[in-house]
């Protein structure tokens, strides 16, 4: 057998290996990316089509330059828009400050304890969003379980508006999100070697100078992994503000869902996921580069 | 000192405890009053039946007729089967296609290699919302219609990546020295392949696939927007409910669903560390 | 001599670096191995030997020249199709097989019938030490025993070459240590050629028939293990076989000057005078009593620290011109010692005729 035919076999067995996937992907994934790009920016049709012309003005009616034979630049788009970064980093931030301490606590149990702490982390994310965010109804709607449980001990007599608000918002993320938070966050806690916390001690340090300067800065990747796991889906969500926000929640996975299903607009529904799709790769991008000059060859990505 | 550090420890202790209370509290209360006998509000606790459990399964009783909604078993059977017949379609078609990518990825030295590596990643860390419309953008304007094909397409684009991410951690845990000694000894490509490296993958070709399974059974954002008017999923099904109003035998359903993929998930997670 | 188990011609290879050109790990090698010899291949990391091993089982393919085994050319051959088997450094046993798997794998792929195949197994595994244990699997061994699996492996389909890479680098000392006997004893059992390689000395010189010293990608000296530390043929193998204390300068009329004034006496002659480098072992020195002042071979050394290594002590020193000097010293000469650390300087004898002289300036190449 020659060097040449066993390249050339080689060849074929890649082929073989990555053609079908990549025909699969190049159709069903970055086809429907280029369309939608493109449709981003054409002109809103009658009935929901969409009008073959150059048309920059869905991006200008989030941004502030409206087509200015139709409209006036409304700004409730932007305010949207601002919503949606304030509930997701948000939910980033509580996902956080609840699951960082457990990590602690978790990561100094026993292997066999650890293991069974983990195994009850990961379980939810295996069990339906959509039943796990349904919990949360029955527990704060009017006729809820906190309601119901509060009127009978005669605590208050008309309920608490606890639904549909953006404090239930956050709520359902900071519940669904939890096992994409501790998971790297944990990864890092373990790694943590703790003969350098006690060096820190050792050298003088106080026990908030060593969390400051030693224990945060190392278990930071996992922080800053974790953050960015929760803040993508959580920015672009659309079910959680669906099932447990109201109209004064109302994010931009809503708005795009509008713009598809009922107002029938899509090129300026494609032109607000395009939006959203922009801050997750330049965010993405700025988290592959800090990973590279950090020097780890693996991104903690799940 | 001391006094100060046991505290801390403690704090710790009762802080981890009321974590796994968050996670676990609400499912617990969820599976508790879906025995509740309330027809009209099922969290004011009034009974213990399992008619709502009989409900589901399509016997009819009193307590249900008398409830403010009635939604029909056979929707909610219906929907069950779908959502069975896409997660095992996508399952398949991802597995297959995922641990191909994933081997290619990990034998060969090829032009655009780390182009594969980052495509795999996008439509995992794409928010679903995006690929949802991008995908109904896409079957509207080439004229497919929306149904079961559409939904299985759709949730392949991003399955295949779990497969292969899942595969792919398999593959880089292998030793590649095997397959030099599996050469050295005396095996040609093939037996090696057959005899060494597939059955250490076998394990993350399972666990991609239960993986696959259960994200394909859960998927409510992207099979929204690409299912049409006349198919519903599982999750779909239950989503329509919620945003209609809730009726008492949705607790029973929610709580076979969580018994559903605990148990599958436990017996993933057990081969799993069994295979370690 | 017969014809050589393996020939190597001006075999070469160069790999591409990431950051572009290429490094040369074989530079024209050209080597034979004779039946039944245990050849050791001796270098730093990165010196080629891996290359040069991996060359000759096939996972390295060739850019020029030409490996013949037992007289055929299996230069073009895919590793399954030569007749030589490996030991590999971590071992590359397969975790989800057995003991007896593992062994038997070689059989499996030859279809060796199965009666044989077992009677097979259980003889390699007992050549070993390790009869019994068939139905183990790798994990729930320790070390020594996983290596001892990756041995009888390798043996099991009686190649014409084994190759051992670096097999004994995760053992302990003391394991290492029975582990080099034992492989010495099963090469003369055997009776088939082993290439070994190691980056450490001590195993090079205790185990083999011949030693090839490596670096750079090209054989620096190929001997016995006697005349590799006897007789360095350069500064380098001087350096890395053995501790060494080496003078580089002009050789003239029985001298050694170095260019920072130290002289070292030999009875080597040059016409004229060349750029040479002497080599002077630690055990080659005795202290001297009182002065020494008649010596004419001597160095006078202050002294920086003495450490005691069981047999004797060992003298680390530098001389006046700041030549770091170590000698080691017999426990003998206990009391000499105890006046040196006293006074803080000692002057070291050496018999001028032992004192190597290699020519050159001490350049690798």
């Amino acid at each position: 057998m020659s060097g040449f035919s066993r390249r050339s076999r080689a060849r074929a067995q890649l082929a073989l290996l990555l053609g079908p996937v990549s025909l699969f992907l190049a159709i069903f994934l970055a086809g429907p990316l280029i369309i939608m790009l493109i449709y981003s920016f054409l002109a809103p049709g009658l009935y929901g089509g969409v009008e073959w012309e150059f048309y920059p003005h869905n991006f200008g009616r989030i941004l502030g330059f409206a087509d200015p034979e139709f409209e006036i630049f409304d700004p409730v788009y932007i305010a949207i828009f601002l919503r949606s970064l304030r509930i997701a980093l948000t939910t980033v931030l509580i996902t956080l400050l609840v699951c960082y301490p457990a990590a602690f606590q978790i990561s100094r149990l026993s292997d066999r304890w650890k293991s069974f702490a983990l195994f009850l982390i990961t379980l939810p994310f295996f069990a339906s969003l959509i039943v796990r965010l349904f919990i949360w109804i029955l527990i704060l709607k009017k006729t809820g379980f906190i309601n119901v449980a509060l009127s009978e001990l005669g605590l208050i007599d008309t309920p608490l508006e606890l639904i549909y608000t953006e404090g239930a918002v956050v709520l359902g993320m900071v519940y669904i999100f939890i096992p994409f938070m501790f998971l790297p966050v944990y990864a890092s806690v373990e790694k943590l070697d703790w003969t350098l916390v006690r060096a820190s001690q050792d050298l003088g340090a106080n026990g908030f100078q060593t969390f400051r300067r030693v224990i945060l800065p190392l278990t930071l990747p996992g922080v800053i992994a974790g953050s960015i796991i929760v803040f993508i889906p959580a920015l672009g969500n659309f079910v959680v503000p669906a099932v447990l926000g109201g109209a004064k929640s109302l994010m931009l996975g809503n708005l795009i869902e509008q713009q598809f299903l009922a107002a029938r607009n899509w090129p300026f529904g494609a032109a607000l996921a395009m939006l959203v799709m922009t801050i997750v790769l330049a965010l993405l991008f700025i988290y592959i580069r800090y990973e590279a000059r950090r020097g780890d060859d693996a991104p903690v990505i799940r | 000192m001391r006094f100060a550090r046991r505290i801390g420890t403690t704090g710790l202790i009762v802080y981890t405890l009321l974590f796994f209370a968050f996670i676990y509290l609400p499912i617990a209360l969820i599976v508790v009053y879906s025995f509740n006998a309330d027809p009209v509000n099922m969290m004011r606790w009034s009974g213990f039946t399992i008619d709502w459990y009989r409900q589901i399964f399509g016997f009819r009783n009193a307590a249900s007729e008398a409830a403010l909604y009635i939604e029909s078993t056979d929707q909610l059977i219906a929907a069950v089967r779908t959502s069975l017949i896409v997660a095992a379609s996508t399952t398949v078609i991802a597995t297959v296609l995922g641990t191909a990518t994933a081997l290619a990825v990990y034998r060969f030295n090829f032009f655009g290699k780390r182009f594969y590596r980052v495509l795999l990643f996008v439509p995992m860390l794409m928010p679903d919302i995006v690929l949802g419309i991008a995908l109904l953008i896409f079957f509207v304007g080439v004229g497919i219609s929306l149904g079961i094909g559409t939904i299985i397409i759709g949730q392949c684009t991003f399955l295949i990546s779990y497969v292969f991410i899942v595969v792919s951690a398999r593959l880089a845990g292998m030793d590649r020295s095997l397959e030099n000694a599996s050469a050295d000894l005396g095996a040609n490509e093939w037996t090696t392949f057959r005899r060494i490296i597939l059955p250490q993958v076998m394990p993350g070709v399972v666990g991609g696939a239960l993986l696959a399974f259960i994200i394909s059974m859960d998927d409510l954002v992207i099979t929204y927007f690409i299912s049409g008017t006349s198919t519903q999923t599982l999750p779909i099904f239950i989503f329509g409910m919620l945003r209609r109003g809730i009726k008492p035998e949705v607790n029973a359903i929610a709580t076979v669903m969580l018994l559903f993929s605990f148990t599958i998930a436990a017996a993933g997670l057990y081969l799993r560390r069994r295979n370690r | 001599m017969a014809e050589s188990m393996v020939r190597l011609q001006r075999a070469c290879k160069a790999f591409p670096l990431p950051e572009g050109g290429t490094v040369t790990a074989l530079d024209a090698i050209d080597l034979e191995v004779a039946r039944n010899e245990f050849l050791t291949l001796l270098g730093p990391s990165g010196c080629g030997k891996t290359t040069l091993l991996h060359a000759i089982s096939g996972f390295v393919e060739l850019d020029d020249g030409r490996i013949f085994v037992d007289g055929e050319d299996v230069s073009d051959r895919p590793p399954h199709r030569r007749p030589v088997n490996t030991v590999f450094q971590n071992y590359a046993l397969f975790p989800h097989m057995t003991v007896g798997q593992n062994v038997g794998y070689a059989l499996d792929i030859a279809r060796t019938p199965r009666t044989e195949r077992s009677g097979r197994v259980g003889a390699a595994l007992e050549m070993v030490g390790l009869a019994g244990l068939e139905n183990r699997l790798p994990r729930q061994l320790s070390g020594g025993q996983q290596q001892r699996v990756a041995l009888a492996r390798a043996i099991i389909a009686r190649p014409k070459l084994l190759l051992l890479d670096e097999p004994l680098s995760a053992l302990d000392r003391k394991l290492r240590q029975s582990m080099q006997i034992e492989l010495k004893t099963l090469q003369a059992e055997l009776g088939i050629s082993f290439i070994f390689v190691t980056h450490d000395q001590e195993e090079a010189l205790t185990m083999s028939n011949r030693v090839a010293v490596l670096d750079g990608g090209s054989i620096q000296q190929i001997d016995t293990p006697r005349a590799v530390y006897n007789n360095p043929a350069n500064a380098f193998v001087a350096s890395f076989v053995g501790a060494s204390n080496l003078f580089q300068g002009m050789l003239q009329s029985g001298r050694v000057m170095t260019a920072q004034g130290d002289v070292i006496s030999t009875d080597a002659a040059a016409a004229g005078s060349a750029r040479v480098t002497a080599l002077l072992r630690p055990e080659q020195f005795t202290i001297a009593n009182g002065g020494g002042n008649g010596a004419a071979a001597k160095l006078d050394i202050g002294i920086r620290q003495i450490v005691f290594t069981g047999a004797g002590y060992e003298v680390h020193g530098r001389t006046m011109n700041g030549h770091d000097v170590v000698a080691a010293i017999a426990a003998a000469q206990q009391a000499q010692v105890a006046s040196a650390e006293i006074s803080r300087k000692a002057t070291l004898l050496y018999d001028p005729a032992a004192v190597h002289i290699i020519a050159g300036g001490g350049d690798r190449s």
